[in-house]
């Protein structure tokens, strides 16, 4: 039994199918394309699922699909691109915030929601705010000095 | 050999302004890769897509140990939406099998096994059956409808207990537990010990522990029966040897598979073994006739992937009054679990016992390594292969004589150092070390972290109640190695493939596979600094067995080493045909081109790299008489250098050179709740020449993240009863945000005698990290009584030790 859901995908309305018991990460992936958004825990504990919904970031393997009717839902696919990344997304790279990239999507749609909310963040608000993602590789110090210099940015 | 001026640096003085190699989209980004993986367009296993494709989700043994009485998969073969189901006995019947090619071990067990468990299963979460079908949620439903009887037999869980006598046996048909069993002794040991004054007793305890990429492991197989030829993504660290592997469970030729391996999702060594499952979507495939795709999830990977580290160290120091280390024995028991991966897991402590004399000058030295398989998840590879657990319990021997005789860990170590100008020196497991100034090395490290001030406030801070310390450690690792005696196929070269394209841009293909390591940006560095074209010139590919003949992957510190090696041995045999090109278009000698700017010139004549190039290709009447057409090689590096397998006296040495690290490390217990809190950690890092700081200090940051999640939050637990404890990202914790210490990084560059320099880069920081921090929650706890004699310091840990020192631990005034 499938049912449509219709939402704001990046800007764009989209309806799908989707069984009422399909995880959001899954239908975001499988029926949409969108594989930017990474399953790397399906139990809400690693981060790498993360996208806005409604400008707010939640772990899309913990969603319903069928939960985002109506809402708006972003996705790192609509977070900037090749030719014009994101001041974050350029800032990730310039700082070394990311080496296998695995986690990156989630992070860089959770700090978004972080300067979206907080435009200066101190360093331990940052790494508070962020405690939801796991990054195996960085050693972490490289995506705050991102996220920092990303704020400062903006606030000059 | 080459000359190292000719091998380009990318940068050293300012890794923050280093050239933008990357910047293929015009839009800044520091490595090639970083555009993709930024914008969501990485291309890992799971993105790929077919649209017939198809699921397979894998039965996992529930029990520790017991007999397959039965398997009934009758239910989930009639749920709508199941394709096949296949059990380990099915599919037993018509494939290979793996085995660990190591038939020159005498005392190593020969063992076979299959894609899945038959008869028998000897760890929770081994693979029993396999359901394939129209997704994922349909394949799990359809696992909870097969019905397995079991008939339970006693577990082995504890190595120890698994080796007394009457201990239930993981394989009947074994006399013991012992899956292998090497002893080893240099110089006058005995001798040693009967003429020392004294002699230091200790055991050690390293945990289990797992790499943990972020993504796990997985494959997608696809097989067309008209040609007979099988296409299988992988997310593995050495795509060649995958191949090898599948050719022998498959019965395919190894001209008829294709390996592919995508971005990846991290490795850290748990992927440079060859899984079971990975075989298993081969086989499915060439049966169902679809794509099919397996993607290991966390509880999987966490139960039922690859554990690393579990060994106990029963030690003996034979020292002399002032200090020199005259002796050294040490028992090593390895808790290997199910032996039933390949490349074998016993292989890292086979490099513990090598790599145990690290830095000193020590001629007596005798081990007993004891491999022992228990009813837990395969033991295998994670960065530092082995060495985190020598080291650690060398440096805590040091630091344990140094508190003995009452001597600085400083002092007890100058005493014991090969000496300087020793080199290159042979160490008594047979290692030729081509570096270590260690004494110098470790002038760099106190004298950075002011040693003495530095000793004096933590003692004054100590005076007034708190529980500070600082401690120090120091190793010598072998990189790019050649493992031939101890895991079978894994050798030492590298292959690269590199055409000069008739416009002048570059394509490379190499044999290792970057896991995030940014490959692709410091090999484009390597060729375009050997080419005179712009790094963005360069497109280096990685991954694929279709294209370049063999490749070893990526382990072992070897990247920089052999797969860096190999870029610019490829680009010079190019580039000195372009000038056999450009003398001839300038009517000059060979010897009288230089190549600078992009450009070959002769005096005041010139011609670009472009145009050679188009004439190699497009106007080829330009060429040389004689000369073929065309600017692409292949070739092979193997630098040499190793023996890899042992003399009559059983010393051997693996690696085609050698990197060095020291650190320092201040921390503070909290005596309430027993957690460390890393104040300051400085580390002296010697790979060689450095290619690109700002991606090598990516590395050593990330090196450091895992030893402080090894030394303070991870472990992976199992019950009395064989059940694995940790399976979630919520049971086995690593460092999260605000757990990694700040860490000063400072260069050394001993530049090897290898192409470019390069020592290996990737686990230093690994293996020296824990040690420190070690010796400085040693130092801390000095006046509590506390032995630091394990490598797990979580707060549980600490707390537990501090209890039985009579110290009151009360967390909740840590809680305010």
């Amino acid at each position: 039994m499938t049912m449509k859901v219709s939402f704001s995908l990046n800007g764009e309305p989209v309806e799908t199918d989707a069984e009422p018991r399909e995880l959001l990460v899954d239908v975001l992936r499988d029926r949409l394309g969108r594989t930017g958004t990474h399953a790397g825990c399906e139990q809400g504990s690693c981060g790498a699922c993360t996208i806005l919904v409604d400008g707010h970031s939640v772990r899309s393997c913990l969603m319903l699909a069928a939960q985002v009717e109506g809402c708006d839902v972003v996705t790192i696919e609509g977070i900037g691109s090749p030719e014009g990344l994101h001041p974050l997304q350029r800032a990730m790279s310039e700082h070394h915030g990311l080496q296998c990239g695995f986690c990156t999507p989630g992070v860089v749609l959770s700090a978004i929601e972080l300067l979206e909310t907080h435009p200066d963040p101190s360093r331990s608000e940052i790494e508070r705010w962020m405690s939801g993602s796991i990054c195996r590789c960085t050693g972490y110090s490289g995506i705050v000095d991102a996220v920092s210099a990303a704020a400062r940015g903006r606030v000059r | 050999m080459t000359d190292t001026a000719t091998a380009p640096r990318t940068d050293t003085a300012d890794p923050g302004a280093g050239p933008a190699s990357g910047d293929d989209a015009g839009n800044g980004v520091r490595r090639t890769e970083d555009t993709r993986f930024l914008t969501g367009q990485g291309n890992y296993l799971g993105d790929i897509h077919r649209p017939d494709l198809r699921h397979v989700a894998i039965l996992r043994s529930t029990q520790p140990h017991a007999r397959i009485r039965s398997i009934d998969t009758t239910g989930a073969m009639v749920l709508p939406g199941v394709l096949a189901v296949f059990t380990g006995e099915e599919l037993a019947a018509s494939s290979g099998r793996f085995h660990h090619h190591l038939p020159l071990i005498p005392t190593l067990r020969q063992i076979q096994w299959s894609v899945m468990a038959v008869d028998k299963v000897i760890f929770v979460g081994e693979p029993i059956a396999a359901v394939v079908a129209e997704n994922r949620y349909i394949a799990e439903d359809a696992l909870e409808l097969i019905a397995v009887e079991y008939e339970d037999l006693p577990p082995v869980v504890d190595p120890e207990a698994a080796l007394e006598p009457g201990s239930p046996l993981v394989y009947d048909d074994w006399p013991d537990n012992i899956f292998l069993y090497i002893p080893g002794s240099h110089g006058d040991v005995d001798g040693a010990f009967a003429s020392a004054d004294g002699v230091l007793r200790e055991r050690f305890v390293h945990h289990r522990v797992s790499g943990l990429p972020l993504e796990g492991h997985g494959a997608l197989g696809e097989f067309d029966p008209a040609r007979g030829r099988l296409t299988l993504h992988a997310s593995t660290q050495s795509p060649h040897m995958l191949r090898t592997t599948i050719c022998e469970v498959t019965g395919l030729s190894e001209a008829q598979v294709r390996v592919i391996a995508p971005d990846m999702g991290g490795g850290f060594g748990v992927k440079n073994h060859f899984m079971r499952e990975e075989a298993l979507v081969a086989l499915i495939a060439m049966r169902v006739h679809y794509p099919v795709v397996w993607q290991q999830d966390r509880f999987e990977h966490l139960a039922a992937g690859i554990h690393s580290r579990e060994q106990i160290h029963e030690a003996e120091v034979a020292y002399r009054a002032d200090g020199r280390v005259l002796g050294l024995r040490v028992r090593i028991v390895a808790d290997v679990g199910s032996p039933e991966i390949y490349m074998m897991g016993c292989a890292p402590s086979v490099v513990t016992t090598g790599v145990l004399p690290n830095t000193y000058d020590l001629p007596n030295y005798a081990f007993e390594l004891q491999c022992v398989v228990t009813n837990k998840c395969p033991i295998g590879g994670y960065r530092g292969f082995g060495q985190p657990q020598a080291i650690f319990t060398i440096e805590r021997l040091m630091d344990m004589l140094a508190d003995r005789l009452g001597m600085d860990p400083v002092e007890v170590r100058r005493v014991n150092l090969i000496a300087d100008d020793a080199l290159p020196y042979t160490t008594v497991t047979g290692a030729v070390l081509d570096t270590g100034s260690f004494n110098e090395q470790l002038d760099e490290l106190l004298e950075a972290v002011d040693y003495r001030a530095l000793k004096e406030q933590v003692a004054a801070e100590r005076a007034e109640g708190r529980l500070v310390g600082l401690g120090i450690a120091q190793m010598v690792e072998p990189t790019a190695p050649n493992l031939h005696a101890l895991a079978g196929q894994y050798g030492g070269f590298e292959m690269c493939m590199l055409t000069m394209q008739p416009d002048g841009r570059v394509t490379v293909h190499v044999g290792t596979k970057s896991q995030g390591q940014g490959h692709e940006t410091i090999y484009a560095g390597l060729a375009a600094g050997v080419l005179g074209v712009a790094p963005g010139d360069v497109e280096v590919h990685d991954g694929d067995t279709a294209v370049l003949p063999y490749g070893m992957g990526t382990w072992g510190s070897r990247s920089a080493v052999m797969g860096g090696g190999a870029v610019v041995k490829a680009a010079e045999q190019v580039r000195d045909k372009m000038i056999a090109i450009a003398a001839a278009m300038l009517g000059a000698e060979p010897g009288a081109v230089e190549l600078a700017e992009g450009m070959f010139r002769v005096g005041e004549a010139a011609v670009p790299v472009a145009q050679i190039a188009s004439a190699a290709y497009l106007h080829t009447f330009l060429l040389p008489p004689g000369m073929d057409p065309g600017l692409s090689v292949v070739v092979g590096y193997d630098p040499g250098n190793t023996s890899p397998f042992p003399d009559e006296q059983g010393k051997l040495n693996v690696a085609a050179t050698y990197a060095t690290a020291a650190a320092a490390a201040v921390v503070e217990v909290s005596p309430n709740d027993g957690t460390v809190t890393v104040r300051d950690l400085t580390l002296v890092h010697d790979c060689g020449r450095v290619i690109d700081q700002f991606i090598l200090d990516g590395q050593i940051r990330g090196a450091i993240a895992q030893a402080v999640g090894a030394t303070f939050y991870e472990e992976l637990r199992y019950d009395d009863g064989g059940q694995p404890l940790t399976t979630t990202l919520l049971d086995y914790t690593v460092p999260g945000f605000g757990d990694v210490p700040e860490t000063r990084i400072i260069h050394r560059e001993t530049p090897s005698a290898l192409i470019g320099g390069f020592r290996g880069a990737g686990e230093g920081a690994i293996i020296v990290t824990p040690p420190a921090l070690a010796a400085a929650v040693g130092d801390a706890l000095r006046e509590t009584g506390v032995t630091i004699n394990q490598a797990n310091l979580g707060p549980q840990h600490l707390r537990r030790m501090l209890r039985e020192q009579g110290v009151s631990v009360d967390p909740l005034a840590a809680a305010g």
